[in-house]
Formats: C-alpha cells, sequence, structure tokens
C-alpha cells in the first residue's frame, strides 16, 4: 500500500507492528542491543525516542519545502540534535526525578538511525499531520521493542521485572551481558517474523 | 559556484537557528538546572553524614570547602589552599600556601565574597589578584568540611575515578577520625545489570564504618555476599522488627573489618570503586593533617 493512501491509524499501527523499526525494519541496533537489560531501561529510552521523534518529525514535515536536497541529512542531523539539546536541558531544569533516570539515554539519541531515517523517508515528504502519527508509530514501536528484548532479558538474566523480584535468583546471568543482545534481538526477529508469516498465510486461506 | 553559495548559506541559516534554539533553552533552564544540581549534592551529603527523615539535621550544620590548587613561581611548585576563615562576624577565604613538604610559606587574603566562592570562574577571577604573574595556579580538587556548632562533623570528598566504562563520580564521607562514613554514587555509566549495582545499598553500604587502618589493606573479595548481612546492608528495605539492637550490634561486629564482596560479574567495577574510596581516603587524611598543622602553627583561624 502506498504511503498516501494510508490513514493516520493505519500509519501509527504499522509502526508499531508491521513496520516496528527494530523487528522489521532492522534500524538502531546498537541500543536494541546495548540498553535492553531491562524492561525500565526499555520504557525510559522508548519514551525519551518518542518524544525526539515526534518533535523532529513534526519539524522536518514543517520546513520540507525549504530544505536544500543537497544538504538534508546536515539539516536532519541539526534538528535531532537540537530537540536533543532542548529536552536534555528542560527536563534537568524542572524535571530532575525524570533526568536521573533518563539523562544518559536522552543524550544517546543524537546517533540513531530510526529518527533520521523517519525524517529522510517520511516526514520529509508528507504533511505534519502524517509525520505526526508516524513518529508516534515509531516511537512506541521501538519503546514496544525494547520492552520485549528487556522483558526477556531481565526476566532470564536477573529473575526480576520492572526491578521486582519475580524468581527470587537470576536463572543465567549470561542474558545480562552485551553478547546476549545479539541473540536475543535475533531469535525475538525470527519469532516476529514468523508470527507475520503465519498470519498472511491464515488470511490468505 | 552559485550552486556552492546557496548550499553554504542554507547550512549557515539553519545552523544559526538551531544554535539559537539551544541557546534560548539553555538561558532559560540554566539556573534551575545548576540549582538542581547544588541540591542533589547537598542532600547527599546531608544523607552521609546520617541525617535523614528520623534524624534530622541540625539547623547550624554548615558545608565549609576547602580549594586546593597548585601554586607555580617560576620553577618552584607550591601548594595552595583556599580556606574559609572567620573574620569577625563574616566569612572571608585566604590562601594558605605550603611548599610541597608542607611548610608554610605564606598567606593571602582572597577578595572574594563567600557565595561567590563556589563558582570556579569568580574564584579564578579573585585569586588573579592575588596570584598576579609570573605566579601561575591551577584548580586541583575541593573538599568540604562539615560543621556543626564549631565542631567538626565529618569530611565530604567529591572524587572521580576510572570505572569499567568512564569515569565514576563519587562523594566519600569520613568523620573526623577519618573513619568512612559512607559512599554515595552520583554519576557513572557502567553497565546495567551488572556494574550498575555499585549505586545498590548493598555495596555502597559495605563501606560504611571502615576504620582508616582497615582502608590501608581493604581488598575486594569474590565471594557471595552472606545474606544475613546482605539483609542488613539494605536498610531502605528494612521492615518492623527486622533487627534488634542486638542483632545489628551483633552483625556490625562481625563485618567490621570484612574486606568489599565484589558484585557478582562486576569485579572490576566493585575493584576500581573500592580502589577508588581508598585513594580519594588516603590523600584526604594525608592532606588535611598537614593543613591542620599549618593552621595551627601559624595561628590561622579557619571556620571549620
Amino acid at each position: 500500500m502506498a504511503i498516501k493512501e494510508k490513514t493516520n491509524r493505519q500509519l501509527f499501527i504499522d509502526g508499531i507492528l508491521s513496520e516496528n523499526p527494530i523487528f522489521k525494519l532492522a534500524l538502531s541496533m546498537c541500543p536494541a542491543v546495548g540498553i535492553s537489560t531491562s524492561v525500565m531501561n526499555g520504557i525510559l529510552l522508548g519514551t525519551a525516542v518518542l518524544f525526539v521523534q515526534v518533535c523532529s518529525s513534526c519539524t522536518i514535515a514543517l520546513v520540507r519545502n525549504y530544505i536544500h536536497p543537497k544538504i538534508r541529512i546536515p539539516t536532519y542531523t541539526l534538528t535531532i540534535a537540537t530537540w536533543v539539546t532542548v529536552i536534555d536541558l528542560v527536563l534537568a531544569a524542572y524535571v530532575p526525578v525524570a533526568y536521573k533516570a533518563m539523562g544518559l539515554f536522552v543524550r544517546l539519541i543524537v546517533a540513531f538511525a530510526i529518527i533520521t531515517m523517519r525524517l529522510e523517508m517520511f516526514a520529509s515528504r508528507e504533511p505534519v499531520g502524517k509525520s505526526f502519527w508516524d513518529g508516534m508509530g515509531m516511537g512506541l514501536g521501538f519503546m514496544f521493542a525494547m520492552m520485549v528484548l528487556g522483558f526477556v532479558r531481565e526476566l532470564l538474566g536477573q529473575g526480576k521485572l520492572l526491578g521486582f523480584d519475580i524468581l527470587g535468583f537470576g536463572p543465567l546471568l549470561y542474558f545480562v551481558l552485551p553478547c546476549a543482545g545479539f541473540v536475543v534481538v535475533g531469535l525475538m526477529m525470527g519469532f516476529f517474523n514468523w508470527i507475520e508469516v503465519v498470519y498472511n498465510r491464515r488470511k490468505e486461506a | 559556484m552559485k550552486e556552492i553559495i546557496k548550499i553554504t548559506f542554507a547550512l549557515t541559516i539553519s545552523c544559526m537557528i538551531a544554535a539559537s534554539a539551544m541557546g534560548l533553552t539553555y538561558t532559560v533552564t540554566a539556573k534551575a538546572k545548576k540549582h538542581n544540581h547544588h541540591m542533589n549534592v547537598y542532600n547527599a551529603m546531608v544523607g552521609l553524614l546520617g541525617f535523614g527523615e528520623d534524624n534530622p539535621a541540625p539547623s547550624d550544620l554548615k558545608f565549609l570547602s576547602v580549594y586546593r590548587y597548585i601554586v607555580e613561581d617560576g620553577d618552584k611548585k607550591f601548594l595552595g589552599y583556599m580556606v574559609p576563615v572567620e573574620k569577625g562576624s563574616e566569612e572571608a577565604y585566604e590562601m594558605v600556601l605550603m611548599d610541597l613538604e608542607g611548610n608554610f610559606v605564606e598567606k593571602l587574603e582572597v577578595p572574594i565574597a563567600a557565595e561567590k566562592a563556589e563558582e570556579d570562574l569568580d574564584r579564578a577571577k579573585a585569586l588573579q589578584e592575588v596570584l598576579a604573574p609570573p605566579k601561575t595556579f591551577a584548580y586541583a580538587d575541593s573538599s568540604v568540611v562539615a560543621t556543626s556548632g564549631g565542631k567538626r562533623l565529618g569530611y565530604v570528598m567529591p572524587g572521580k575515578f576510572p570505572g569499567f566504562r568512564t569515569f565514576i563520580h563519587a562523594l566519600v564521607a569520613m568523620d573526623p577520625k577519618f573513619e568512612l562514613l559512607g559512599l554515595e554514587v552520583m554519576e557513572h555509566e557502567e553497565d546495567a545489570g551488572l556494574g550498575k549495582n555499585i549505586e545498590e545499598e548493598y555495596f555502597k553500604n559495605q563501606f560504611k564504618g571502615k576504620t582508616y587502618e582497615k582502608l590501608q589493606t581493604l581488598k575486594v573479595v569474590k565471594k557471595p555476599l552472606p545474606v544475613e548481612y546482605k539483609k542488613y546492608l539494605e536498610k531502605s528495605k528494612w521492615e518492623e522488627g527486622m533487627f534488634t539492637e542486638e542483632d545489628i550490634a551483633e552483625i556490625r561486629k562481625q563485618y567490621k573489618d570484612a574486606d568489599i564482596y565484589a558484585i557478582t560479574a562486576s569485579t572490576i567495577s566493585s575493584k576500581a570503586v573500592t580502589d577508588g574510596v581508598k585513594i580519594l581516603a588516603k590523600k584526604f587524611a594525608y592532606r588535611i593533617g598537614k593543613l591542620d598543622s599549618v593552621l595551627k602553627k601559624e595561628e590561622i583561624h579557619a571556620a571549620f
């Protein structure tokens, strides 16, 4: 289905499921591997990405007709950097509690592929409204994926969920280590693709 | 050519817009951000001294900072301590210069208001006046002396040391006899689930109550943390009647001279923190000893 024909609702849902940034588009794998050690990390990083994605998407969609095509990538980077800095400073000043937990994650986002990618693929071509919903979908999709990864790794690695002791012991410390990130991301990616294949086959039948 | 100029122009404009947006936010938020940071450190220091909800801090609790500088005059090197002194009812600062062996050289009055002394830039400006070229000075570090009612309650030393990933910023507190009052990890980037546990109570509270003698030989052991000890260390999870007074005294006695139990699978982080605390505490104890003897000999009435 071409982008033009998609409704806002479809855009939003696609971002979470059939175009999930981590499981489907395979973007921003560094944070997916590095930071998905707990559900809380996933939620925090996901929230931060959601904010920056939506803000940057709307900004770029607003000025999309004035951007010189040869310098669009630097412009995207500038936009993202500006929003990251602004959010970082505002959090530090007015929401110190959130800043303490999220500060580190917010600063990481400047280098995320998913945001630049969505600006290039979507926001630079579509109006503000659609870009907003695409940003929402992508941000939430990213958060969802990070939470799923965090769920698996935290439960199996530390025996905890959201910091609460569930199992009372950590079955396999291996899952907390960075190398397990690759394994879990790979397995999850396979799992989600398998579900889609099965779903499509059912639909056809 | 025309294209290049166009691109340059467009890039310059976008950079300027971005820069003004960032600059504007900075000006609006700078004050609140600084205040938050300040409050964060202040609360951590109060907590380290053992004050909290059920044990409120005395109203005359004061944190007095001592700033250490390296002063160079030609090829001679001195240590300079900027010390708060009592001058009538007002608080003033004096620069005490000593040579590397800790012998007094001279003292200089620093023209700076007490509330401005916390700012690095303001301090440098004021010091420029008393330490004019060819003398040069460089800021080294600072430590805090906590006083109440004219008595010293303890020392707090902010410090940073290399961790597993990057620097770990921490506060270490000692009582006047150089027994460790505690450790607070302020900033770090250790791995979640592994090195991040240095900020957990069961790790950082292990340092509490270690004597200065024990500190000399303190090391990290790779043994599982005893269950009872862990429960004792996690103070915020204590339930009513979990420990009686005798239990606490018993556990304290048992583990008083215990080494630091490493965090599972994070021995490097545990070691980094332990070594950092050791070095910080040792250096400070040596320095404050030298400084105190100079202050006493020269009859400088420091505010602490």
